[in-house]
């Protein structure tokens, strides 16, 4: 009893604690919510300016996304749940990235088509 | 009791087994994490244009440090501070995002006030323009009407000349003026003597009135008056009461308001005849003053 004892708790208590965290097994739900939101961020950044702007960033969301499907295949939730939450900010980050250099361009436009017009103004202004 | 011994001591080494990364340093990965985040913090311009994107990183740096104080799984430490890394730059581009939309907002506007100056200045330039070419029309007009107006005066004046001409050729006419090489020469055939008298005879005004208007209405001219005699008594006597005669017209005139400065007065006694002497007749008319017309510059008129 004390021999069984003894075993069962200095034993068994760390090795399934070892294997549980390792493996992440059965205790660990399917994160299907996760690899939705990404599959949504993914999508939203394939319509915005981020394949013209910043396609490295997309690119990592859709790998990610997809090692994100091999590994809820295989049961790896874990794996799967992390991938899915970084191919979700990846997509953020393309989208985030693509919208801010769009933005650059255009106040860029703008300044320079103020620029020209003024140069324009002063030259009409001074006659030939 | 000495179960519950052993119960502590394995609870412990299983603690011990979770905490062995727990009682280090942290991970490089929350290190750079918290670090990334606090530089992002720092920058007021971020929480201030992307306050939810700041906000979700915050949460993410949270997250990674419970997990780090919980249950140091390393990996999942690491997952999360990716996750944070990545929050921050979302947060960032927002902000980048948003601040060139402010400019760009500014630069709309300011390119509309300036389209909207030049097209005021363009159309003041034009409506200038236009006023200027109205005015220099105007000037033209006017100008064409003042060239008018003077043609016509000149032509009023032309005309006036040519009527005064006639007027005078009339009045010449009247006097019985000839035209001669020393101007218009007037014999006053009413304007006549009696023999040795130098007075006007009664009814010699008539003449003398009208060569008064005469000059009074042609300022510049000027008139010489020469007297004359028969061939009754000496030269040098006949020569000082022609000279007289004359100065009876003069003082006519004079009388008359016609300043002394137009009228010389001269006599040439019995020269230059206009009838034979050898009659009664032709001696009253050879008693005569004779009026020659000049004008101012001593021309004949």
């Amino acid at each position: 009893m004390y021999a069984r004892n003894f075993f069962s708790l200095w034993v068994s208590g760390p090795l399934v604690f070892t294997v549980m965290s390792v493996t992440g097994c059965s205790t660990v739900a399917p994160p299907k919510e996760q690899l939705a939101a990404a599959e949504l961020a993914v999508q939203q950044a394939n319509k915005s300016k981020a394949p013209q702007y910043s396609p490295l960033e997309l690119r990592m969301a859709m790998d990610k996304l997809d090692e994100a499907k091999r590994a809820m295949n295989k049961k790896e939730y874990t794996v799967a749940r992390r991938l899915a939450e970084e191919a979700l900010v990846d997509a953020q980050v393309a989208e985030a990235k693509a919208a801010s250099e769009d933005a650059r361009r255009a106040a860029s436009d703008l300044r320079q088509s103020l620029e020209t017009l003024r140069r324009e103004a002063e030259r009409s202004s001074r006659g030939g | 009791m000495k179960r519950l011994d052993n119960l502590d001591l394995c609870a412990a080494a299983a603690l011990m087994s979770l905490s062995m990364a727990c009682a280090t340093v942290p991970p490089p990965a929350l290190e750079q994490a918290r670090e990334n985040y606090q530089q992002m913090h720092r920058d007021d311009r971020v929480s201030a244009q992307a306050p939810v994107a700041s906000y979700e990183a915050s949460q993410a740096l949270r997250r990674t440090e419970q997990a780090w104080e919980q249950s140091s799984d390393e990996i999942e430490v690491k997952h999360l501070a990716y996750l944070t890394n990545r929050r921050v730059e979302i947060a960032r581009e927002t902000a980048q995002q948003k601040a060139a939309e402010t400019e760009a907002q500014q630069l709309k506007q300011e390119r509309e006030k300036f389209l909207l100056e030049t097209r005021t200045r363009e159309a003041e330039r034009a409506k200038q323009l236009a006023e200027s070419r109205a005015r220099e029309v105007q000037i033209a007009q006017q100008e064409a009407e003042a060239r008018a107006r003077d043609s016509q005066e000149a032509q009023r004046k032309a005309q006036a000349a040519t009527d005064r001409a006639a007027e005078l050729e009339k009045r010449f006419a009247e006097l019985k003026a000839k035209q001669t090489d020393r101007g218009f020469e007037l014999t006053l055939s009413d304007v006549l003597f009696e023999f040795d008298k130098a007075n006007l005879k009664a009814g010699s005004a008539r003449s003398l009135t009208k060569i008064t208007e005469f000059l009074r209405e042609n300022p510049q001219r000027q008139i010489t008056i020469e007297g004359y005699t028969d061939n009754v008594g000496s030269d040098a006597y006949n020569r000082d009461l022609s000279q007289r005669r004359a100065e009876t017209v003069r003082d006519f005139f004079v009388q008359n308001g016609i300043s002394a400065n137009r009228i010389s007065a001269r006599g040439l006694g019995e020269e230059y005849p206009v009838a034979s002497n050898d009659t009664e007749a032709g001696r009253q008319q050879n008693r005569r003053v004779q009026i020659i017309i000049v004008d101012e510059k001593g021309q004949a008129g």
